[in-house]
Protein backbone atom coordinates (compact mmCIF):
# COMPACT_ATOMS: atom_id res chain seq x y z
CA UNK A 1 0.00 0.00 0.00
CA UNK A 2 2.72 2.36 1.06
CA UNK A 3 4.85 1.56 -1.98
CA UNK A 4 1.94 2.11 -4.24
CA UNK A 5 1.34 5.50 -2.69
CA UNK A 6 4.99 6.47 -3.09
CA UNK A 7 4.81 5.57 -6.73
CA UNK A 8 1.65 7.53 -7.04
CA UNK A 9 3.32 10.55 -5.54
CA UNK A 10 6.37 10.27 -7.77
CA UNK A 11 4.35 9.78 -10.90
CA UNK A 12 2.17 12.66 -9.79
CA UNK A 13 5.16 14.95 -9.67
CA UNK A 14 6.89 13.51 -12.73
CA UNK A 15 5.18 16.12 -14.87
CA UNK A 16 7.31 18.78 -13.21
CA UNK A 17 10.46 17.88 -15.12
CA UNK A 18 8.96 18.76 -18.43
CA UNK A 19 7.29 22.00 -17.38
CA UNK A 20 7.31 24.99 -19.70
CA UNK A 21 7.20 28.56 -18.26
CA UNK A 22 3.42 28.64 -18.13
CA UNK A 23 3.50 25.37 -16.23
CA UNK A 24 5.80 26.94 -13.67
CA UNK A 25 3.38 29.81 -13.19
CA UNK A 26 0.59 27.32 -12.58
CA UNK A 27 2.77 25.40 -10.15
CA UNK A 28 3.60 28.61 -8.30
CA UNK A 29 -0.09 29.49 -8.05
CA UNK A 30 -0.76 26.04 -6.67
CA UNK A 31 1.90 26.70 -4.07
CA UNK A 32 0.23 30.01 -3.17
CA UNK A 33 -2.98 28.16 -2.47
CA UNK A 34 -1.18 25.56 -0.39
CA UNK A 35 0.63 28.22 1.65
CA UNK A 36 -2.67 30.05 2.24
CA UNK A 37 -4.48 26.95 3.45
CA UNK A 38 -1.72 25.72 5.72
CA UNK A 39 -0.82 29.24 6.83
CA UNK A 40 -4.40 30.03 7.83
CA UNK A 41 -4.75 26.89 9.92
CA UNK A 42 -1.34 27.40 11.49
CA UNK A 43 -2.05 31.06 12.25
CA UNK A 44 -5.34 30.28 13.98
CA UNK A 45 -3.70 27.50 15.94
CA UNK A 46 -0.79 29.63 17.13
CA UNK A 47 -2.95 32.65 17.94
CA UNK A 48 -5.41 30.65 19.99
CA UNK A 49 -2.75 29.04 22.19
CA UNK A 50 -2.96 31.66 25.02
CA UNK A 51 -6.71 31.30 25.52
CA UNK A 52 -6.65 27.51 25.40
CA UNK A 53 -3.76 27.51 27.82
CA UNK A 54 -5.62 29.66 30.35
CA UNK A 55 -9.11 28.20 29.84
CA UNK A 56 -8.31 24.61 28.91
CA UNK A 57 -11.29 22.58 27.79
CA UNK A 58 -13.44 25.20 29.47
CA UNK A 59 -13.02 27.27 26.36
CA UNK A 60 -15.30 24.89 24.48
CA UNK A 61 -17.45 23.80 27.41
CA UNK A 62 -17.82 27.08 29.32
CA UNK A 63 -21.02 29.07 29.02
CA UNK A 64 -19.77 32.46 30.14
CA UNK A 65 -18.04 34.84 27.77
CA UNK A 66 -16.98 37.74 29.95
CA UNK A 67 -14.30 39.81 28.32
CA UNK A 68 -11.41 40.36 30.68
CA UNK A 69 -12.40 37.47 32.93
CA UNK A 70 -13.34 34.22 31.29
CA UNK A 71 -14.01 32.95 27.80
CA UNK A 72 -16.41 30.07 27.19
CA UNK A 73 -17.60 29.44 23.65
CA UNK A 74 -20.33 26.89 24.24
CA UNK A 75 -23.21 29.24 23.47
CA UNK A 76 -21.70 30.22 20.12
CA UNK A 77 -20.86 26.64 19.16
CA UNK A 78 -24.42 25.55 19.97
CA UNK A 79 -25.79 28.56 18.11
CA UNK A 80 -23.75 27.78 15.01
CA UNK A 81 -24.81 24.13 15.00
CA UNK A 82 -28.49 24.91 15.55
CA UNK A 83 -28.65 27.64 12.94
CA UNK A 84 -26.79 25.61 10.33
CA UNK A 85 -28.78 22.46 11.05
CA UNK A 86 -32.00 24.40 10.78
CA UNK A 87 -30.95 26.02 7.51
CA UNK A 88 -29.95 22.70 5.95
CA UNK A 89 -33.08 20.86 7.03
CA UNK A 90 -35.24 23.68 5.69
CA UNK A 91 -33.31 23.86 2.44
CA UNK A 92 -33.01 20.15 1.62
CA UNK A 93 -36.59 19.33 0.61
CA UNK A 94 -37.01 22.55 -1.36
CA UNK A 95 -33.65 22.33 -3.10
CA UNK A 96 -34.01 18.64 -3.96
CA UNK A 97 -37.47 18.89 -5.42
CA UNK A 98 -36.59 22.09 -7.22
CA UNK A 99 -33.47 20.53 -8.68
CA UNK A 100 -35.33 17.38 -9.75
CA UNK A 101 -38.01 19.43 -11.45
CA UNK A 102 -35.54 21.71 -13.20
CA UNK A 103 -33.36 18.87 -14.39
CA UNK A 104 -35.92 16.22 -15.31
CA UNK A 105 -39.11 18.05 -16.24
CA UNK A 106 -38.23 21.46 -17.61
CA UNK A 107 -37.67 22.02 -21.33
CA UNK A 108 -33.98 22.77 -22.08
CA UNK A 109 -34.55 26.42 -23.00
CA UNK A 110 -36.52 27.12 -19.82
CA UNK A 111 -33.99 25.20 -17.77
CA UNK A 112 -31.20 27.47 -18.97
CA UNK A 113 -33.14 30.53 -17.88
CA UNK A 114 -33.99 29.10 -14.48
CA UNK A 115 -30.33 28.18 -14.00
CA UNK A 116 -29.28 31.68 -14.92
CA UNK A 117 -31.54 33.16 -12.26
CA UNK A 118 -30.32 30.68 -9.65
CA UNK A 119 -26.69 31.43 -10.36
CA UNK A 120 -27.40 35.14 -10.20
CA UNK A 121 -29.05 34.72 -6.80
CA UNK A 122 -26.21 32.54 -5.54
CA UNK A 123 -23.86 35.47 -6.01
CA UNK A 124 -25.89 37.99 -3.98
CA UNK A 125 -23.78 39.06 -0.98
CA UNK A 126 -24.82 38.26 2.58
CA UNK A 127 -25.44 41.86 3.59
CA UNK A 128 -28.32 42.13 1.11
CA UNK A 129 -30.01 39.12 2.67
CA UNK A 130 -29.23 40.55 6.08
CA UNK A 131 -30.93 43.86 5.34
CA UNK A 132 -33.99 42.14 3.91
CA UNK A 133 -34.00 39.86 6.94
CA UNK A 134 -33.83 42.66 9.47
CA UNK A 135 -36.53 44.70 7.77
CA UNK A 136 -39.01 41.96 6.82
CA UNK A 137 -38.17 38.53 8.19
CA UNK A 138 -37.76 39.45 11.87
CA UNK A 139 -41.02 41.40 11.92
CA UNK A 140 -42.85 38.79 9.85
CA UNK A 141 -41.77 35.85 11.97
CA UNK A 142 -42.66 37.72 15.14
CA UNK A 143 -46.18 38.44 13.88
CA UNK A 144 -46.87 35.07 12.27
CA UNK A 145 -45.60 32.93 15.13
CA UNK A 146 -46.76 35.43 17.76
CA UNK A 147 -43.34 35.58 19.40
CA UNK A 148 -42.07 38.02 21.96
CA UNK A 149 -39.41 39.20 19.54
CA UNK A 150 -38.35 38.33 16.01
CA UNK A 151 -34.59 38.27 16.50
CA UNK A 152 -34.13 34.55 17.12
CA UNK A 153 -32.07 31.51 16.17
CA UNK A 154 -35.05 30.39 14.09
CA UNK A 155 -35.02 33.65 12.12
CA UNK A 156 -31.31 33.27 11.43
CA UNK A 157 -31.86 29.66 10.30
CA UNK A 158 -34.65 30.73 7.92
CA UNK A 159 -32.57 33.56 6.53
CA UNK A 160 -29.62 31.26 5.94
CA UNK A 161 -31.90 28.71 4.29
CA UNK A 162 -33.08 31.37 1.84
CA UNK A 163 -29.48 32.43 1.34
CA UNK A 164 -28.00 29.02 0.56
CA UNK A 165 -31.00 27.78 -1.42
CA UNK A 166 -29.79 29.03 -4.84
CA UNK A 167 -26.30 27.58 -4.30
CA UNK A 168 -27.55 24.17 -3.21
CA UNK A 169 -30.25 24.14 -5.86
CA UNK A 170 -28.03 24.94 -8.79
CA UNK A 171 -25.25 22.57 -7.74
CA UNK A 172 -27.67 19.74 -7.03
CA UNK A 173 -29.27 20.37 -10.38
CA UNK A 174 -25.86 20.13 -12.05
CA UNK A 175 -25.32 16.78 -10.37
CA UNK A 176 -28.71 15.47 -11.50
CA UNK A 177 -28.28 16.76 -15.01
CA UNK A 178 -24.86 15.17 -15.42
CA UNK A 179 -26.34 11.68 -15.10
CA UNK A 180 -25.93 10.24 -18.64
CA UNK A 181 -29.06 10.09 -20.78
CA UNK A 182 -28.61 6.34 -21.29
CA UNK A 183 -29.72 5.70 -17.72
CA UNK A 184 -32.99 7.50 -18.32
CA UNK A 185 -33.53 5.79 -21.64
CA UNK A 186 -32.82 2.38 -20.16
CA UNK A 187 -35.19 3.06 -17.27
CA UNK A 188 -37.93 4.22 -19.56
CA UNK A 189 -37.28 1.19 -21.76
CA UNK A 190 -38.00 -0.95 -18.72
CA UNK A 191 -41.35 0.78 -18.36
CA UNK A 192 -40.63 3.11 -15.45
CA UNK A 193 -42.60 6.34 -15.32
CA UNK A 194 -40.83 9.67 -15.38
CA UNK A 195 -41.23 10.08 -11.63
CA UNK A 196 -39.87 6.60 -10.97
CA UNK A 197 -36.92 7.29 -13.25
CA UNK A 198 -36.09 10.51 -11.50
CA UNK A 199 -36.54 9.12 -8.02
CA UNK A 200 -35.09 5.61 -8.38
CA UNK A 201 -32.46 6.04 -11.08
CA UNK A 202 -31.26 9.62 -11.50
CA UNK A 203 -31.30 10.64 -7.84
CA UNK A 204 -29.22 7.72 -6.48
CA UNK A 205 -26.74 8.14 -9.31
CA UNK A 206 -26.14 11.78 -8.49
CA UNK A 207 -26.06 11.45 -4.71
CA UNK A 208 -22.34 12.26 -4.34
CA UNK A 209 -22.80 15.48 -6.31
CA UNK A 210 -25.83 16.44 -4.25
CA UNK A 211 -23.95 15.76 -1.03
CA UNK A 212 -21.21 18.05 -2.32
CA UNK A 213 -23.79 20.75 -3.02
CA UNK A 214 -25.21 20.47 0.49
CA UNK A 215 -21.71 20.60 1.99
CA UNK A 216 -20.97 23.81 0.17
CA UNK A 217 -24.24 25.18 1.51
CA UNK A 218 -23.29 24.13 5.04
CA UNK A 219 -19.96 25.88 4.64
CA UNK A 220 -21.60 29.10 3.54
CA UNK A 221 -24.24 28.94 6.26
CA UNK A 222 -21.69 28.30 8.98
CA UNK A 223 -19.44 31.11 7.89
CA UNK A 224 -22.06 33.77 7.21
CA UNK A 225 -21.42 36.75 9.44
CA UNK A 226 -23.30 39.91 8.70
CA UNK A 227 -26.69 38.50 7.72
CA UNK A 228 -26.79 36.40 10.88
CA UNK A 229 -25.50 39.22 13.05
CA UNK A 230 -28.39 41.45 12.03
CA UNK A 231 -31.19 39.02 12.93
CA UNK A 232 -29.95 36.65 15.63
CA UNK A 233 -30.09 38.97 18.64
CA UNK A 234 -26.44 38.48 19.62
CA UNK A 235 -27.15 37.08 23.05
CA UNK A 236 -24.45 34.79 24.50
CA UNK A 237 -26.67 32.19 26.06
CA UNK A 238 -26.77 28.43 25.57
CA UNK A 239 -30.16 28.07 23.92
CA UNK A 240 -31.25 24.62 25.08
CA UNK A 241 -34.11 23.23 23.00
CA UNK A 242 -35.92 26.48 22.41
CA UNK A 243 -34.97 27.89 19.02
CA UNK A 244 -37.31 30.87 19.35
CA UNK A 245 -34.93 32.88 21.50
CA UNK A 246 -31.99 35.12 20.66
CA UNK A 247 -28.59 33.46 20.36
CA UNK A 248 -25.16 33.86 18.90
CA UNK A 249 -23.11 32.07 16.27
CA UNK A 250 -19.34 31.97 16.02
CA UNK A 251 -19.12 34.34 13.04
CA UNK A 252 -21.64 36.80 14.51
CA UNK A 253 -19.60 36.92 17.71
CA UNK A 254 -16.43 37.51 15.69
CA UNK A 255 -18.16 40.25 13.75
CA UNK A 256 -19.33 41.98 16.92
CA UNK A 257 -16.06 41.91 18.80
CA UNK A 258 -13.21 41.81 16.29
CA UNK A 259 -12.67 45.57 16.11
CA UNK A 260 -12.66 45.87 19.88
CA UNK A 261 -10.26 42.97 20.41
CA UNK A 262 -7.64 43.97 17.85
CA UNK A 263 -4.31 44.15 19.62
CA UNK A 264 -5.54 43.06 23.03
CA UNK A 265 -3.91 39.80 23.92
CA UNK A 266 -6.36 37.49 25.63
CA UNK A 267 -9.53 38.74 23.98
CA UNK A 268 -7.95 38.51 20.54
CA UNK A 269 -6.70 35.04 21.29
CA UNK A 270 -10.20 34.03 22.36
CA UNK A 271 -11.63 35.26 19.06
CA UNK A 272 -8.92 33.37 17.17
CA UNK A 273 -9.87 30.32 19.22
CA UNK A 274 -13.44 30.79 17.99
CA UNK A 275 -12.12 31.02 14.44
CA UNK A 276 -10.16 27.82 14.90
CA UNK A 277 -13.25 26.09 16.27
CA UNK A 278 -15.27 27.15 13.25
CA UNK A 279 -12.47 26.02 10.94
CA UNK A 280 -12.42 22.59 12.60
CA UNK A 281 -16.21 22.32 12.53
CA UNK A 282 -16.34 23.00 8.79
CA UNK A 283 -13.43 20.60 8.25
CA UNK A 284 -15.22 17.91 10.24
CA UNK A 285 -18.39 18.37 8.21
CA UNK A 286 -16.47 18.17 4.95
CA UNK A 287 -14.69 15.06 6.15
CA UNK A 288 -17.92 13.35 7.18
CA UNK A 289 -19.51 14.42 3.94
CA UNK A 290 -16.68 12.90 1.94
CA UNK A 291 -17.04 9.62 3.78
CA UNK A 292 -20.73 9.68 2.98
CA UNK A 293 -20.01 10.38 -0.67
CA UNK A 294 -17.54 7.50 -0.87
CA UNK A 295 -19.97 5.14 0.82
CA UNK A 296 -22.87 6.02 -1.38
CA UNK A 297 -20.88 5.92 -4.62
CA UNK A 298 -19.76 2.38 -3.95
CA UNK B 1 10.52 33.32 -23.74
CA UNK B 2 9.22 35.31 -26.69
CA UNK B 3 5.82 33.73 -26.46
CA UNK B 4 5.35 35.00 -22.92
CA UNK B 5 6.48 38.54 -23.59
CA UNK B 6 2.95 39.88 -23.34
CA UNK B 7 2.43 38.18 -20.03
CA UNK B 8 5.58 39.70 -18.56
CA UNK B 9 4.74 43.16 -19.85
CA UNK B 10 1.29 42.83 -18.36
CA UNK B 11 2.68 41.74 -15.04
CA UNK B 12 5.15 44.63 -14.85
CA UNK B 13 2.42 47.10 -15.79
CA UNK B 14 0.15 45.66 -13.13
CA UNK B 15 2.80 45.98 -10.45
CA UNK B 16 3.67 49.55 -11.36
CA UNK B 17 0.05 50.71 -11.31
CA UNK B 18 -0.53 48.89 -8.08
CA UNK B 19 2.46 50.54 -6.43
CA UNK B 20 1.42 53.92 -7.78
CA UNK B 21 -2.00 53.58 -6.19
CA UNK B 22 -0.57 52.48 -2.86
CA UNK B 23 2.00 55.26 -2.63
CA UNK B 24 -0.57 57.86 -3.60
CA UNK B 25 -2.86 56.93 -0.71
CA UNK B 26 0.04 56.93 1.71
CA UNK B 27 1.34 60.30 0.57
CA UNK B 28 -1.82 62.40 1.08
CA UNK B 29 -2.18 63.43 4.72
CA UNK B 30 -5.08 61.65 6.35
CA UNK B 31 -6.78 61.78 9.70
CA UNK B 32 -8.44 58.57 10.76
CA UNK B 33 -11.29 58.82 13.27
CA UNK B 34 -12.96 55.76 14.79
CA UNK B 35 -15.34 55.04 17.64
CA UNK B 36 -18.62 55.93 19.32
CA UNK B 37 -21.74 56.09 17.17
CA UNK B 38 -23.03 58.81 19.49
CA UNK B 39 -20.15 61.14 18.63
CA UNK B 40 -20.10 60.07 14.98
CA UNK B 41 -22.62 62.61 13.63
CA UNK B 42 -20.60 65.45 15.15
CA UNK B 43 -17.33 64.14 13.75
CA UNK B 44 -18.57 63.40 10.26
CA UNK B 45 -20.43 66.71 9.84
CA UNK B 46 -17.43 68.60 11.17
CA UNK B 47 -15.13 66.65 8.88
CA UNK B 48 -17.20 67.64 5.87
CA UNK B 49 -17.02 71.31 6.77
CA UNK B 50 -13.33 71.07 7.67
CA UNK B 51 -12.34 69.35 4.45
CA UNK B 52 -14.03 72.05 2.39
CA UNK B 53 -11.27 74.46 3.35
CA UNK B 54 -8.37 72.08 3.76
CA UNK B 55 -6.41 69.45 1.84
CA UNK B 56 -6.50 67.01 4.72
CA UNK B 57 -8.60 63.92 4.17
CA UNK B 58 -10.61 62.83 7.18
CA UNK B 59 -12.07 59.34 7.42
CA UNK B 60 -14.73 58.74 10.05
CA UNK B 61 -15.77 55.20 11.02
CA UNK B 62 -18.16 53.76 13.60
CA UNK B 63 -17.38 50.95 16.05
CA UNK B 64 -18.27 52.05 19.55
CA UNK B 65 -16.42 53.84 22.34
CA UNK B 66 -14.32 50.82 23.29
CA UNK B 67 -13.18 50.39 19.71
CA UNK B 68 -12.34 54.10 19.49
CA UNK B 69 -10.19 54.07 22.61
CA UNK B 70 -8.43 50.82 21.69
CA UNK B 71 -7.76 51.95 18.14
CA UNK B 72 -6.16 55.23 19.12
CA UNK B 73 -4.13 53.58 21.88
CA UNK B 74 -2.72 51.08 19.42
CA UNK B 75 -2.04 53.61 16.71
CA UNK B 76 -4.68 52.41 14.28
CA UNK B 77 -6.50 55.75 14.39
CA UNK B 78 -5.49 59.35 15.01
CA UNK B 79 -8.59 60.29 16.96
CA UNK B 80 -10.85 57.98 18.93
CA UNK B 81 -14.45 58.99 19.56
CA UNK B 82 -15.83 58.03 22.96
CA UNK B 83 -19.15 58.82 24.60
CA UNK B 84 -17.63 57.99 27.97
CA UNK B 85 -14.38 58.59 29.81
CA UNK B 86 -11.47 56.20 29.69
CA UNK B 87 -12.19 53.38 32.13
CA UNK B 88 -9.68 52.58 34.90
CA UNK B 89 -9.01 49.27 33.22
CA UNK B 90 -8.22 50.92 29.90
CA UNK B 91 -6.07 53.54 31.65
CA UNK B 92 -3.98 50.77 33.15
CA UNK B 93 -3.66 48.82 29.94
CA UNK B 94 -2.78 51.75 27.71
CA UNK B 95 -0.55 53.63 30.14
CA UNK B 96 2.17 53.92 27.54
CA UNK B 97 -0.09 55.63 25.01
CA UNK B 98 -0.67 58.62 27.33
CA UNK B 99 -4.30 58.87 26.26
CA UNK B 100 -5.79 62.34 26.41
CA UNK B 101 -9.48 63.22 26.22
CA UNK B 102 -10.86 66.37 24.63
CA UNK B 103 -14.50 67.09 25.39
CA UNK B 104 -16.41 68.37 22.42
CA UNK B 105 -19.95 68.29 23.76
CA UNK B 106 -22.44 66.96 26.28
CA UNK B 107 -25.11 64.34 25.90
CA UNK B 108 -27.73 62.68 28.05
CA UNK B 109 -28.80 59.04 28.02
CA UNK B 110 -32.45 58.15 28.23
CA UNK B 111 -34.22 55.00 29.28
CA UNK B 112 -36.49 54.36 26.30
CA UNK B 113 -39.47 52.09 25.70
CA UNK B 114 -41.53 51.14 22.66
CA UNK B 115 -44.27 53.63 21.79
CA UNK B 116 -47.01 51.09 22.58
CA UNK B 117 -45.73 50.74 26.13
CA UNK B 118 -45.40 54.48 26.56
CA UNK B 119 -48.95 55.03 25.38
CA UNK B 120 -50.20 52.25 27.64
CA UNK B 121 -49.09 54.33 30.59
CA UNK B 122 -45.45 53.57 31.41
CA UNK B 123 -44.08 57.12 31.72
CA UNK B 124 -41.80 56.79 34.71
CA UNK B 125 -39.34 54.18 35.97
CA UNK B 126 -37.22 54.18 39.10
CA UNK B 127 -33.64 52.88 39.05
CA UNK B 128 -34.82 49.95 41.20
CA UNK B 129 -37.46 49.03 38.64
CA UNK B 130 -34.99 49.27 35.76
CA UNK B 131 -32.49 47.20 37.72
CA UNK B 132 -35.17 44.59 38.36
CA UNK B 133 -35.99 44.43 34.67
CA UNK B 134 -32.35 44.06 33.62
CA UNK B 135 -31.63 41.47 36.32
CA UNK B 136 -34.59 39.36 35.15
CA UNK B 137 -36.65 39.84 38.32
CA UNK B 138 -39.35 41.90 36.64
CA UNK B 139 -40.47 40.20 33.45
CA UNK B 140 -43.87 41.70 32.71
CA UNK B 141 -44.83 45.31 32.03
CA UNK B 142 -47.79 44.76 34.35
CA UNK B 143 -45.42 44.91 37.33
CA UNK B 144 -44.37 48.49 36.55
CA UNK B 145 -47.79 49.83 35.62
CA UNK B 146 -47.97 48.78 32.00
CA UNK B 147 -50.01 46.29 29.98
CA UNK B 148 -49.90 42.54 30.59
CA UNK B 149 -47.08 41.82 28.18
CA UNK B 150 -43.64 40.30 28.56
CA UNK B 151 -40.72 42.74 28.49
CA UNK B 152 -38.20 42.58 25.65
CA UNK B 153 -35.06 43.64 27.49
CA UNK B 154 -32.53 45.15 25.09
CA UNK B 155 -28.94 45.57 26.20
CA UNK B 156 -25.88 46.93 24.41
CA UNK B 157 -22.42 45.49 23.81
CA UNK B 158 -20.39 45.82 26.97
CA UNK B 159 -17.80 48.29 25.77
CA UNK B 160 -20.36 50.84 24.52
CA UNK B 161 -20.27 54.30 26.10
CA UNK B 162 -24.05 54.63 26.33
CA UNK B 163 -24.19 51.38 28.28
CA UNK B 164 -21.49 52.55 30.70
CA UNK B 165 -23.40 55.74 31.50
CA UNK B 166 -26.74 53.95 31.83
CA UNK B 167 -25.51 51.07 33.97
CA UNK B 168 -23.56 53.46 36.17
CA UNK B 169 -26.83 55.23 36.97
CA UNK B 170 -28.94 52.10 37.41
CA UNK B 171 -26.50 49.82 39.23
CA UNK B 172 -23.64 52.08 40.22
CA UNK B 173 -21.44 49.78 38.14
CA UNK B 174 -20.64 50.61 34.52
CA UNK B 175 -19.91 47.01 33.53
CA UNK B 176 -22.79 45.33 35.36
CA UNK B 177 -23.84 41.91 34.04
CA UNK B 178 -27.52 41.68 33.22
CA UNK B 179 -28.98 38.17 33.12
CA UNK B 180 -32.44 39.48 32.19
CA UNK B 181 -31.28 40.57 28.73
CA UNK B 182 -33.11 39.15 25.72
CA UNK B 183 -31.28 40.96 22.92
CA UNK B 184 -27.90 42.61 22.54
CA UNK B 185 -27.35 45.44 20.08
CA UNK B 186 -24.40 47.54 19.00
CA UNK B 187 -24.77 51.01 17.57
CA UNK B 188 -27.41 53.61 18.50
CA UNK B 189 -29.07 53.03 15.14
CA UNK B 190 -29.32 49.30 15.70
CA UNK B 191 -30.76 49.68 19.18
CA UNK B 192 -33.22 52.33 17.99
CA UNK B 193 -34.40 50.07 15.16
CA UNK B 194 -34.85 47.01 17.39
CA UNK B 195 -36.84 48.97 19.96
CA UNK B 196 -39.01 50.51 17.25
CA UNK B 197 -39.66 47.09 15.67
CA UNK B 198 -40.79 45.64 18.98
CA UNK B 199 -43.97 46.62 20.78
CA UNK B 200 -42.80 45.86 24.31
CA UNK B 201 -39.12 46.71 24.48
CA UNK B 202 -36.97 48.65 26.91
CA UNK B 203 -33.52 49.98 26.13
CA UNK B 204 -31.05 52.82 26.46
CA UNK B 205 -30.40 55.56 23.92
CA UNK B 206 -28.65 58.86 23.59
CA UNK B 207 -31.15 61.76 23.59
CA UNK B 208 -30.35 62.54 19.96
CA UNK B 209 -31.82 59.19 18.83
CA UNK B 210 -35.23 59.57 20.42
CA UNK B 211 -38.13 59.92 17.94
CA UNK B 212 -41.80 59.02 17.50
CA UNK B 213 -41.09 55.27 17.56
CA UNK B 214 -38.97 55.22 20.70
CA UNK B 215 -40.13 57.18 23.73
CA UNK B 216 -38.07 58.23 26.74
CA UNK B 217 -39.50 57.72 30.21
CA UNK B 218 -38.74 59.97 33.16
CA UNK B 219 -36.35 58.71 35.82
CA UNK B 220 -35.84 59.24 39.52
CA UNK B 221 -37.22 57.89 42.76
CA UNK B 222 -38.71 58.93 46.11
CA UNK B 223 -41.06 61.50 44.73
CA UNK B 224 -38.39 63.13 42.56
CA UNK B 225 -38.98 62.94 38.88
CA UNK B 226 -36.46 63.80 36.20
CA UNK B 227 -38.10 64.47 32.87
CA UNK B 228 -36.07 63.41 29.84
CA UNK B 229 -35.87 66.90 28.35
CA UNK B 230 -32.97 69.10 27.35
CA UNK B 231 -34.31 71.72 29.70
CA UNK B 232 -33.87 69.38 32.67
CA UNK B 233 -30.38 68.52 31.46
CA UNK B 234 -29.42 72.18 31.18
CA UNK B 235 -30.68 72.87 34.68
CA UNK B 236 -28.64 69.97 36.03
CA UNK B 237 -31.73 68.04 37.01
CA UNK B 238 -31.28 65.01 34.77
CA UNK B 239 -29.20 62.16 36.23
CA UNK B 240 -27.48 60.53 33.24
CA UNK B 241 -25.29 63.13 31.57
CA UNK B 242 -21.96 62.36 30.00
CA UNK B 243 -19.25 64.10 28.04
CA UNK B 244 -18.65 63.36 24.40
CA UNK B 245 -14.94 63.00 23.88
CA UNK B 246 -12.23 62.88 21.28
CA UNK B 247 -9.31 60.76 22.46
CA UNK B 248 -5.74 61.15 21.26
CA UNK B 249 -2.52 59.41 22.18
CA UNK B 250 -0.44 62.19 23.73
CA UNK B 251 -0.88 65.86 22.83
CA UNK B 252 -2.45 66.26 19.39
CA UNK B 253 -0.29 67.81 16.67
CA UNK B 254 -0.65 69.14 13.16
CA UNK B 255 -3.84 68.29 11.30
CA UNK B 256 -5.23 66.32 14.24
CA UNK B 257 -4.89 69.35 16.50
CA UNK B 258 -6.33 71.60 13.80
CA UNK B 259 -9.41 69.37 13.49
CA UNK B 260 -10.00 69.08 17.24
CA UNK B 261 -9.66 72.86 17.57
CA UNK B 262 -12.13 73.26 14.74
CA UNK B 263 -14.73 71.09 16.50
CA UNK B 264 -14.13 72.90 19.80
CA UNK B 265 -14.36 76.26 18.04
CA UNK B 266 -17.52 78.21 17.29
CA UNK B 267 -18.25 76.52 13.96
CA UNK B 268 -17.75 73.05 15.39
CA UNK B 269 -19.86 73.77 18.46
CA UNK B 270 -22.67 74.91 16.19
CA UNK B 271 -22.51 71.48 14.55
CA UNK B 272 -22.60 69.86 18.01
CA UNK B 273 -25.83 71.72 18.74
CA UNK B 274 -27.28 70.85 15.31
CA UNK B 275 -26.51 67.18 15.94
CA UNK B 276 -28.76 67.26 18.98
CA UNK B 277 -26.19 67.68 21.76
CA UNK B 278 -25.13 70.48 24.11
CA UNK B 279 -21.99 72.48 23.25
CA UNK B 280 -19.22 72.30 25.86
CA UNK B 281 -19.21 76.00 26.56
CA UNK B 282 -22.96 76.18 27.11
CA UNK B 283 -23.33 78.93 29.69
CA UNK B 284 -26.28 77.54 31.57
CA UNK B 285 -25.04 74.01 32.07
CA UNK B 286 -21.94 73.28 34.10
CA UNK B 287 -21.79 69.75 35.52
Amino acid sequence: MKVARGNDFRSGLSGIRSLDPAGWVFAAMNLVFLVCAVGLGGFLLVESVPVVRSEGLGFWLGENWWVGETFGALSMICGSLIVTGLAVSLVLPVALSGALFTSEYLAPSLRRRVKGVMELLAGVPGIIYGLLGVSFLTVGIKDVLNLLDGNTLFTAGCLLAIMILPTVLTLAEDALHSVPAEFREAAQGLGLTKLQTAWRVVLPQSLPGIAGAVLLGVGRAMGETIAVMLVIGSLDKVPGFNIFVAGQTIPSKLGREAAQALGSEQHWSALMGLGLTLFLMVAAFTFLGNIFIKRSSR
Amino acid sequence: MGRYKKVWIGLVFFLITGWGLVSETVAGSRVQIVGSTTVLPVASRSAQKFMASSKVRILVNAGGSGVGIHSVAQGRADIGMASRGISPDEKKRFKKSRLKTHSVGLDAVACVVSTEIYQAGVRHLTPTQIAGIYMGKIRNWKEVGGPDRQIVVIDKERHRGTRHAFMQYVFGNATQRTPGTLLVTGSNNEEQAKIAQSDSAIGMLSFAWINEDVKAVSLGSKGKEFLPTWEAVRQGRYPIVRKLNFVTAGEPEGEVKAFIDFVKGSEGQKIVAESGYIPVDDEIFQP
